[in-house]
């Protein structure tokens, strides 16, 4: 015996289905809570709905040189100490000195150096899949969305952090991926804009301050203090 | 003494077959002997067929004009036996590499720890089923006696000596190892069957007929008992393979690949070792063979680690000519070991570390990975190596950059200094003895570099702050 469904109970259930399901996000819903890291800023942290996802594709669309990694210094250094964190086609050699100070356990890193995008693509692949990896650090300009669906998918099957650095001129196209940012630098301040995230809106010009090199602040301000306490060290002699 | 003998009559079928060559139902496949112009071997359906052994080849052809035919080679077979006796050794301690096709055991030795021959027996026919080996086989008293009953047909195994003599003298002695010209001889005098010549008295015999046969008869009946160098494994593991047809197509030499995996890794499971070194060999019709050594990061055994590594290796590879055969050498080999820290997670993520390096060392190359790590030197071209020779001093500053180009640039951007300088100079007893102010200086985009200003005043960009 056949029941007749009416059109409106069939949009109905289908709208049911919708709701249910765990991947479609409406922007009327509260941002589901989801294992998260804090990036140990909080203006960003709470546009991110606490920090970044632990696993997934994760792009920072910036130039290289304004401190696109130090902001991610806390991911890196702080969680799954006993896992790679793996450098794939990095844009110069990168530095050991540069990496201790920043705390990362030198035991813990990869540095590898493919001779095409595709090859790097390849071993960021292998490296997600490998479960021997707390995160991945990729440079690549050429991605499409079926590398970039790859990589998330063999990310966030395996509970791996890959970030994934292009250059600014690259934010045209939309990735399936975890989380979308661009970074630039304004006024000597770090501004980051959230393209795009999963479970929340896109956040643009969050202004973080940020300083990821040696500055000679202290120096300039001992000198004010030697100058202010001059007189009265001469007082004293 | 009680000695088995397995009589291999089809050695070079049984390896073709397991080799993924042609099944029984499939072609009629035959073993021609160059030297003999005759079939040596034939499958079922070559038989079938109507082809027997001692035919020619055109007799052969004639009879089944798709005939599948192989080339008899000795040392082959001689090589699919040793690899027989090393899978027989853990089983079996007194082997017997009896000629090119067959296999002696001594049994009686044994019979204690496997309690009773029938469990002994079971033992070695089902390692010898899974070899994928066809036999003919039979026991007596010694190994004369039983090559005379394997080649006699015989498949029984007994301990008893009533029937073994009965068995005995049933035989031919065409099927004995006597020369032509005795058994013609013997024949003249009505002696056909081992039975009666073994009841003629040795010394009437001994005046007739040369020391030799003495030795042999004498063997037969287990009044005495000739020598035989026992078979000893080899401490290295070595198997070559011919290829059924020649190979232009790397990946074509994947399913070899995988067999010869496949015999070292029993080889390794049944000895409780693993290699973290392997090579294989290519060989070509004229060129010097191409030796491809895959190195695992880690020792391991299975076949499927292997595979895995060598597939990468060998998707780059192009080969000079069409090869003819490949063989595999394992000369390294290290110990499990029981350390029993399996519990602990982050074992397990460094056995997939080291699976990962050896992967991306395999298809990248052995250059593409590496492990950065603080160097012996206070400039910053020499602050980070990437391979530590010992274990030095190691230099680190907290300006050193994030990424180092690997030539200094000529700065010719505007830029503003935001730290600095720092006065580096660099040894003077290195031939490019340099002295260089370093700064820190952005550019108008916010992008932090590492400038320096040399001896002549000059400026330059060495590095970037990520």
């Amino acid at each position: 015996m056949n029941i007749p469904i009416s059109p409106i109970n069939e949009t109905r259930s289908k709208a049911a289905l919708f709701d249910k399901h765990p991947h479609i996000w409406r922007a009327r819903e509260k941002p589901i809570s989801e294992n998260k890291f804090l990036l140990g800023t909080r203006v960003l942290d709470e546009a991110l709905h606490g920090g970044i996802a632990t696993s997934g594709v994760v792009r920072i669309a910036s130039l290289t040189g304004i401190g696109e990694i130090t902001l991610f210094k806390q991911v890196l250094t702080t969680h799954r100490a006993h896992k790679l964190r793996v450098f794939i086609k990095p844009p110069a050699q990168l530095q050991a000195p540069w990496l201790s100070g920043l705390g990362v356990d030198l035991e813990q890193v990869i540095v590898v150096l493919p001779k095409t995008d595709q090859e790097a693509l390849w071993a960021a692949e292998q490296c997600l899949k490998s479960a021997a990896c707390h995160c991945v650090l990729l440079w690549n300009n050429t991605m499409n969305a079926k590398a970039a669906r790859r990589l998330q998918v063999a990310a966030s099957h395996n509970d791996t952090l890959c970030l994934l650095f292009t250059s600014p001129h690259q934010q045209g196209a939309s990735f399936p991926i975890a989380l979308d940012l661009s970074l630039h630098i304004r006024d000597a301040q770090l501004v980051v804009n959230i393209i795009k995230q999963r479970h929340g809106w896109p956040v643009s010009n969050i202004v973080i301050p940020h300083s990821w090199t040696p500055n000679n602040h202290a120096i300039q301000s001992a000198m004010q203090n030697n100058k202010k306490t001059e007189p009265t060290l001469h007082s004293v002699i | 003494m009680l000695w088995a003998y397995f009589y291999c009559y089809q050695l070079t079928l049984d390896a073709y077959k397991k080799d993924g060559g042609a099944t029984d139902w499939e072609i009629p496949v035959v073993v021609y002997h160059e030297q003999g112009n005759q079939v040596v071997q034939a499958n079922s359906q070559a038989i079938k067929e109507g082809i027997e052994c001692g035919q020619g080849l055109a007799q052969a052809a004639a009879l089944c004009p798709h005939v599948h035919i192989l080339g008899f080679n000795r040392d082959t077979e001689k090589e699919t036996l040793l690899f027989l006796a090393h899978r027989l050794y853990p089983l079996a301690s007194d082997i017997v590499i009896d000629a090119h096709n067959a296999i002696a055991i001594r049994l009686d030795n044994l019979l204690q720890y496997y309690g009773g021959l029938n469990a002994l027996w079971h033992v070695l026919i089902s390692e010898l089923h899974s070899a994928g080996i066809h036999y003919y086989f039979a026991t007596a008293w010694g190994v004369e006696a039983a090559r005379l009953l394997a080649h006699n047909k015989t498949n029984r195994y007994t301990d008893n000596k009533e029937s073994i003599i009965l068995l005995l003298s049933r035989c031919r002695l065409e099927q004995t190892s006597l020369d032509s010209k005795t058994i013609a001889t013997l024949a003249k005098v009505g002696v056909r069957q081992v039975g009666q010549l073994l009841k003629l008295p040795v010394h009437e015999l001994g005046q007739r007929f040369s020391n030799d046969t003495i030795r042999y008869l004498t063997a037969l009946r287990g009044e005495t008992f000739p020598k035989y160098v026992l078979f000893r494994p080899s401490e290295k593991f070595q198997r070559t393979k011919t290829l059924s047809f020649e190979v232009e197509n790397t990946q074509h030499l994947l399913p070899s690949i995988k067999s010869l995996l496949v015999t070292l890794e029993h080889y390794l499971r049944a000895r409780n070792l693993l290699t973290s070194s392997i090579i294989f060999r290519v060989h070509f019709r004229e060129e010097e063979p191409l030796s491809i050594e895959v190195n695992g990061a880690m020792p391991f055994a299975a076949q499927k680690d292997w595979l895995a590594l060598i597939e990468l290796k060998i998707e780059t590879l192009l080969l000079p000519e069409p090869a003819i055969a490949i063989s595999l050498t394992c000369q390294q080999f290290e110990p499990i070991e029981n350390d029993g820290n399996d519990f602990f997670s982050h074992r397990f993520t460094t056995v997939a570390q080291k699976q990962l390096i050896g992967r991306l060392k395999a298809k990248l190359g052995d250059a593409s990975t590496l492990h950065p790590k603080a160097g012996n030197s206070h400039t910053f071209e020499g602050m980070t190596v990437n391979q530590v020779v010992e274990t030095t001093p190691a230099y680190t500053a907290d300006i050193a950059p994030a990424f180092l180009f690997q030539h200094p640039m000529p700065l010719n951007l505007a830029t503003r200094i935001c730290f600095g300088p720092i006065r580096l100079q660099t040894q003077w007893w290195s031939s490019a003895a340099s002295q260089k102010d370093y700064f820190i200086a952005e550019t108008s985009h916010g992008v932090r570099l590492l400038v320096f200003k040399d001896a002549k005043a000059s400026w330059w960009t060495q590095g970037v702050y990520s």
